[in-house]
């Protein structure tokens, strides 16, 4: 289940930065164009990915519950932790976004 | 039209937040530590000692013990010790024994002798007292289930108050005084809403025989048992033939489980008359085994001939969904890391309530922030909130001093425990009354801080059972009562100092609000 969580999370902070007040404060410059579409799309494929594979994983029962418990969990370390430790977060989220996948392949 | 619905949306949330949000406070606090009931117990009862589980040897044992001890009784009860209730705990009916007719006890799994553990409601308590607020039945039941509605008035109401709830999802600006008490109150609320939207909407469905009894009484009339018979289906036993048989061997029929339904744990054993030809036997599944808290996941055996008679019926589709509802609820099904997060978003939802209450008054002492004296209905808002809030925590550490201080053998232990819980919940009343706001808060959130940071190290003087103790043998619920403790106390700490330090922070305020007055303005008069 971490890899899964991984993967919500990662997922969730590109959905957070695929706005644009974000985006700017947190990388520090203005988006390209096409850039904010392409995280959005990206955070939700990844939710979407993360949510099949923990239903997989644990089954319908368990799965949703533990996935939404998951990434309940994630985004609000992220809300409350951004204003404190903004490059710690998105070293997490850039280090989920590899480990998070991984962890949910190898880890079946 | 619509900025008028808005605006009657907030009243709303406004003032029945005001009203309630002391008992839901409470009543998510100590629902919170519910999620922790069985460990709890266990740091309150530290005699009973967990083994490693052996579901065979312990049916052995609580057989043996029953046929030693209630072998003229009609009804054994068995609740074996799974990887949070160390003890293996057996009671039966005996009209001259025990209070109301029943004897309890608690056996060692290796010994099968009784543990004489200390007196206490443990983890019970709080559990209890989240839905029935130690009132009589079932008045407190009522009111606990009209504060859940409450609540889920509270959350479609907030939702709609709420503005930018996208815009903002993911915005926390602290160190901003009443924006970020704001910012906390809607973020914590928005990120944890599913989490919130469940746990009072189960509350609704635990109790909806009450909330919603129309159906039922149009059915069947006053005779409200007949309806839960139907639905459960009943226990009946025959009556007693007199025939002496002896009870096949608990074990044996625990084989004939794990044949049907390999890997089921079980949680509770009915013996209906033992030692007679007419004995029937029910095994009940653990109810960490489903999501859903099912009812039907039992089997009935004749226990003179150890044949299956009958198993539950599987469950409706309406009946599975409330199921699903209560499951989720008491996430008896939570493995550790999952309870974990259970324990945090019910700290969150106690922290949406907190910060609803705190940004009432706030809001409301700006306006009186040159004059002395806040106005008395303020001044009431501020003195409830205080004693609701840290008068409630130390409340709840007076509770676990008395556990480990109150001797052993004293009269009604149990009781006295509870006793200290409202003793210190009403002096810190008191202590509100006497003291200024700010004083309060920070006094009292200070000796927070130390009757939890100091509790592990009671425990250790106490019992001889402290972090040393446990963590070498690897008792991690005991240890991770004592690390809990120990983090509540360090948080408080830090609330506290911030509380008793910072004299004013309100100076700043006005010329930020002037600066930009559009994002101010977002919320509730």
């Amino acid at each position: 289940m971490l890899g899964i969580a991984l993967m919500a999370f990662a997922g969730f902070v590109a959905l957070c930065l695929a706005m644009e007040k974000h985006f700017s404060d947190l990388l520090g410059r203005k988006p390209r164009p096409g850039q904010l579409r392409l995280l959005r799309a990206a955070g939700w494929l990844l939710l979407l990915v993360s949510l099949m594979l923990g239903v997989n994983l644990r089954g319908w029962a368990h799965g949703l519950v533990e996935w939404t418990a998951v990434v309940m969990a994630g985004v609000t370390l992220w809300v409350f932790g951004l204003p404190y430790q903004p490059r710690l977060l998105l070293g997490l989220a850039a280090a989920s976004l590899v480990l998070g996948p991984l962890l949910a392949v190898f880890a079946v | 039209m619509k900025e008028g619905f808005r605006q009657a949306m907030a009243w709303l949330h406004t003032w029945t937040g005001l009203i309630f949000g002391w008992l839901l406070f409470a009543i998510f606090l100590t629902g919170t530590l519910s999620y922790f009931k069985e460990e709890i117990t266990h740091w309150s009862q530290p005699e009973v000692r967990s083994h490693a589980l052996d579901p065979v040897h312990s049916l052995e044992v609580a057989q043996r013990y029953l046929q030693d001890n209630a072998g003229h009784s009609g009804t054994w009860f068995i609740r074996m010790p799974n990887e949070r209730e160390a003890a293996l705990s057996v009671g039966y009916r005996d009209a001259k024994g025990g209070p109301r007719g029943f004897v309890s006890k608690n056996l060692d799994t290796q010994t099968g002798q009784p543990v004489e553990a200390r007196d206490s409601r443990g983890g019970e308590f709080f559990y209890r007292f989240h839905f029935q607020l130690q009132m009589p039945y079932p008045f407190g039941r009522w009111l606990s289930t009209f504060c859940a509605f409450i609540m889920l008035l509270g959350l479609v109401t907030g939702i709609i108050t709420h503005k930018k709830i996208f815009k903002e999802f993911f915005t926390f600006r602290p160190g901003k005084g009443q924006r970020s008490w704001l910012d906390g109150h809607n973020a914590i609320g928005v990120l944890v809403l599913p989490f919130h939207l469940m746990i009072s909407y189960s509350s609704l469905v635990l109790f909806m025989y009450m909330v919603m009894p129309a159906g039922i009484m149009a059915s069947y009339g006053n005779d409200t048992d007949k309806y839960f018979n139907d639905l459960f289906g009943r226990n009946d036993a025959p009556k007693v033939a007199n025939v002496a048989t002896p009870l096949v061997p608990l074990p044996s029929l625990y084989a004939q489980v794990q044949a049907l339904q390999p890997g089921a744990r079980i949680g509770n054993i009915q013996v209906q008359n033992p030692g007679d030809s007419n004995a029937r036997v029910t095994f009940t599944q653990s109810a960490a085994d489903h999501v859903a808290y099912r009812r039907s996941a039992n089997w009935t055996f004749d226990g003179a001939s150890g044949a299956l008679l009958s198993q539950g019926k599987p469950e409706s589709g309406a009946m599975m969904t409330a199921f699903s509802f209560a499951g989720l609820h008491m996430g008896n099904f939570a493995g550790p890391w999952l309870r974990w997060l259970y324990f945090f978003f019910g700290v969150s939802g106690t922290a949406v309530i907190g910060t609803g209450l705190v940004m009432w008054l706030g809001k409301r002492q700006l306006k009186h922030a040159k004059s002395e004296r806040l106005p008395g209905e303020l001044r009431l808002v501020e003195v409830l909130n205080i004693a609701s809030m840290s008068g409630l925590l130390l409340a709840v550490a007076g509770f676990f001093w008395a556990n480990r201080l109150i001797p052993m053998g004293v009269e009604g232990r149990a009781d006295w425990e509870i006793n200290t819980f409202f003793i210190a919940w009403g002096l810190s009343l008191v202590h509100a009354v006497l003291r200024s706001g700010r004083r309060a808060w920070g006094e009292q959130l200070a000796l927070g801080a130390l009757a939890f940071a100091l509790l592990p190290l009671l425990n250790g003087l106490a019992t001889g059972q402290g972090l040393n103790h446990s963590v070498r043998v690897g008792d991690w619920a005991m240890a991770g009562f004592d690390l809990t403790a120990l983090g509540t106390g360090l948080f408080l700490a830090w609330l506290a100092g911030k509380m008793l330090r910072r004299p004013k922070p309100v100076a700043k305020r006005p010329s930020r609000a002037a600066k930009k007055p559009s994002t101010e303005t977002a919320e509730a008069s």
